[in-house]
């Protein structure tokens, strides 16, 4: 039965190769859009390297102070020694890393300027996140302790910065802000949009200018907390909430008194949307109507227009229905077979969405548009864009089945 | 006849009804684009204000060391002013031109007050950026030792806060005296809007606003800027300095406005291409099925031209219909003043959806109304 219902959605198809156009032109756009869209938002939050285990991380990103009248507010990253006290110490997380988030700098070769990130981290840093080191190895604690300048390189600054490729680049000088450090390593670099791993050059905190030294609440640093496994993160959130809580209030801090102090440890989704929403009630609301409205558009357009087109289709298959109809088919039987065909049209479309977004992807991948980007179309993405075909081709075949098997016989079989 | 072709549309109001939707949708769609490319446009025709070529923006920061940060600021500027490649420099606070970084404040002039973008600068700052003055001057290191702090306004503050009246040596926010007035002051780039904007004169002996503006000669290159780091990093070890070239700057500003918009247009572009697509259709279709109708008409003596302007006016009484719907919603948006643009700007936007749309449905409607003209009445009837 459904094959046959297959069969004749595919000669329908053959029959006017300018309607197919139309539909399949439709179908595709649409879901090639929403492959891309799946594909970039797996990219900004999936685990992807270097954070592979993000699924069983935590992120402390911000400390918000208030005072208890709610007129004045302070953000932002907190100092090293805040993290060091209430986040480092945590019991249950299996390794919690402290970094500042990057910040800019130049080096000169030559007459040449290079545009570089700089971070600051901890030997923590490269056990909770997963760099494939190319050369050397990371700083540790020893390292660390010893004050030693040294730093980790991306491949990507390597090029840029030394003439020789083949040539490690492990043991080299390297010279930023006239200050020399040693290469230690060189990993693969992390997206841009990864900003709580992405950098051109990494420094153990220890080194010049990373300001750990500071004693108040705020500084530059935000910190990852790893879990064991999944089920321990809302362990670890309520255990460093619990920390949080037995700080006496009010407190003054970098001369801000302050008597209420928040420090949410979240998961990357939620910081994420967090650091969007932040910006009031106006932003918010922009957020959420652009999405709205970017949903209808790309959704609701190209529906309705399949579905008019469907609709007006009807009259080509009016003598078949007549005919089913005569010899006795129920209604259910009917709609039944247009909403086969047109799940059937959608997955057509689909495939062709499938490979464009492939094309896509490749193509905004070696762009360069965002640097280390590593979009792809997994089966995440893939289920959510059977999804979306899915109910694509019910949508945009429910409305037009009705009306045909509405159809009285008469008026069905009379042209 | 118009009345005549409304009455045919009513008619079959049902089996139209998904049709007026569909070109409501895209209508919507219009709007929401072209306002956002109409405030965009508009914003970029008005003058920057200032000139930002060859010039670098050096910031520092001090880090751990926390003594004599002013004295050592001012040597920095002495030692940037001194290089023979250096034009003029001049210090500001961290939201110079193009920054990623903003400071607002509101302030008052008797009843009335707005909010401005707020720059502490020194007295070089309009040297630097070659600003141009409309009215008074700029400040002067000596003005610093009055009772009122010396500050510059924009034309737009003033008219914000004077309207038309002369706004200097009138005092804003009591204490402060405005003596001089530039023109546009656009500090985000061309596509802000053009905002009211404040500069304050800068105090010299204070810790923070350490931004050197630097207007180097043309022609200078990287070596001397690689130069230029390492000798201010030799004078103040610790410190961090960073050199930011302000047609960099300008370009990520550009860039965050445009990357948006430009995905904008694709995705809507193939929007309105697959709803021309599917529109040429189901016109087709609908002629194709009213074949005995148009037969009939030319056998009564109806012009191929008068069969093809029928369809073409046809459509155009179902777009009207899908527009005034649109244009209800649409209206809304200046009335409610929903995203704080200016009204002009919406109008202007719907005008040209509502142009768009109709060009979109004639374009549409056009190849299948021919045909419908050529078809012979007798061929058409025998069918029948």
């Amino acid at each position: 039965m459904l094959a046959n219902y297959i069969k004749i959605a595919w000669k329908v198809l053959l029959r006017h190769p300018f309607y197919t156009f139309i539909t399949l032109f439709g179908i595709s756009l649409t879901l090639t859009v929403l492959m891309v869209l799946t594909s970039f938002l797996d990219h900004l939050f999936g685990s992807h390297y270097p954070e592979t285990s993000r699924y069983r991380s935590l992120y402390i990103q911000q400390m918000i102070q208030r005072d208890s009248a709610r007129t004045s507010r302070n953000g932002g990253p907190m100092s090293f020694k805040f993290l060091t006290q209430y986040a480092k110490s945590l019991k249950t997380p299996e390794r919690v890393s402290i970094s500042t988030f990057y910040s800019t700098s130049n080096a000169y070769v030559g007459s040449r300027r290079i545009k570089l990130n700089t971070k600051f981290t901890d030997a923590d840093f490269w056990q909770v996140t997963d760099f494939e080191f190319l050369e050397g190895k990371p700083y540790n604690e020893q390292t660390i302790a010893g004050g030693d300048h040294v730093a980790v390189i991306t491949d990507d600054f390597k090029r840029q910065y030394f003439d020789n490729l083949e040539e490690s680049a492990v043991g080299k000088d390297i010279e930023i802000e006239n200050l020399h450090y040693k290469v230690i390593g060189v990993v693969k670099g992390s997206p841009v949009t990864r900003i709580f791993t992405y950098a051109d050059v990494y420094f153990p905190y220890t080194a010049p200018k990373s300001n750990y030294q500071r004693t108040g609440f705020r500084g530059d640093y935000v910190a990852i907390l790893l879990a064991k496994n999944k089920q321990d993160v809302p362990v670890i959130r309520t255990e460093f909430q619990d920390r949080i809580n037995r700080i006496p209030m009010p407190a003054v801090s970098d001369g801000f008194k302050f008597d209420i102090l928040e420090v949410p440890s979240e998961p990357y989704v939620e910081n994420f949307i967090g650091m969007i929403l932040d910006g009031g009630a106006g932003l918010r609301m922009l957020f959420f109507s652009l999405i709205a409205f970017i949903l209808f558009m790309l959704l609701g357009l190209p529906a309705i227009n399949l579905v008019n087109v469907n609709v007006s289709r009807i009259w080509e298959r009016a003598s078949e229905i007549g005919i089913r109809k005569a010899f006795g088919a129920p209604v259910r039987t009917l709609v039944w077979q247009f909403i086969v065909e047109n799940v059937f049209i959608t997955f057509i479309g689909g495939a062709i969405a499938l490979i464009l977004s492939f094309i896509i992807i490749k193509l905004i991948n070696a762009s360069g548009w965002i640097a280390y980007a590593d979009l792809t179309i997994n089966l995440s993405v893939f289920l959510v864009s059977v999804l979306v075909c899915l109910v694509f081709g019910l949508l945009s075949g429910v409305l037009p089945a009705l009306r045909m098997s509405k159809l009285s016989i008469a008026e069905a079989l009379k042209s | 006849m118009i009345s005549h072709l409304f009455k045919l549309i009513w008619n079959k109001k049902k089996a139209h009804a998904l049709l007026i939707i569909e070109i409501w949708a895209s209508f919507m769609v219009l709007f929401g684009l072209l306002s956002l490319i109409v405030f965009n446009i508009r914003n970029y025709s008005q003058p920057l204000g200032f000139t930002y070529e060859n010039v670098w923006a050096i910031g520092l920061q001090s880090n751990q060391d926390t003594v004599g940060i002013p004295q050592k600021a001012q040597r920095i500027f002495q030692r940037l002013k001194a290089y023979p490649e250096v034009a003029s420099v001049s210090r500001a606070s961290n939201n110079f031109p193009f920054s990623s970084s903003n400071m607002n404040t509101r302030v008052d002039h008797e009843k009335r007050h707005t909010m401005v973008e707020y720059y502490i600068v020194d007295a070089h700052f309009s040297n630097t950026l070659e600003m141009p003055l409309v009215a008074g001057r700029w400040y002067r290191g000596a003005d610093s030792v009055g009772k009122f702090k010396p500050i510059v306004i924009n034309q737009k503050a003033s008219e914000e806060l004077f309207e038309n009246e002369n706004p200097l040596g009138k005092i804003i926010s009591k204490d402060k005296q405005v003596i001089g007035v530039v023109g546009n002051f656009k500090g985000k780039g061309e596509f802000m809007s053009n905002q009211p904007a404040l500069f304050e004169q800068l105090d010299e002996n204070n810790d923070w606003n350490k931004t050197m503006l630097v207007r180097v000669k043309p022609g200078t290159d990287a070596m001397f800027e690689a130069k230029v780091v390492k000798d201010l990093s030799a004078m103040q070890a610790g410190w961090s300095v960073e050199v930011d070239h302000l047609t960099d700057s300008r370009k990520t500003q550009h860039n965050l406005t445009l990357v948006p918009v430009i995905i904008a247009l694709i995705v809507s572009g193939f929007l309105l291409v697959n709803v021309a697509l599917g529109l040429f259709g189901i016109l087709n279709l609908s002629i194709a099925r009213r074949r005995g109708e148009i037969g009939l008409r030319r056998a009564l003596g109806a012009t191929g031209r008068g069969i093809s302007t029928q369809f073409i006016g046809e459509i155009w009484v179902l777009a009207t219909f899908a527009l005034l719907i649109g244009l209800l919603f649409a209206v809304q948006f200046p009335l409610l003043d929903v995203f704080d643009l200016q009204r002009g700007i919406y109008v202007t936007a719907m005008l040209i959806a509502v142009g768009i749309i109709y060009g979109i449905v004639t374009l549409c409607a056009l190849f299948p109304s021919r045909q419908a003209a050529m078809i012979q009445p007798a061929v058409a009837l025998h069918e029948e």
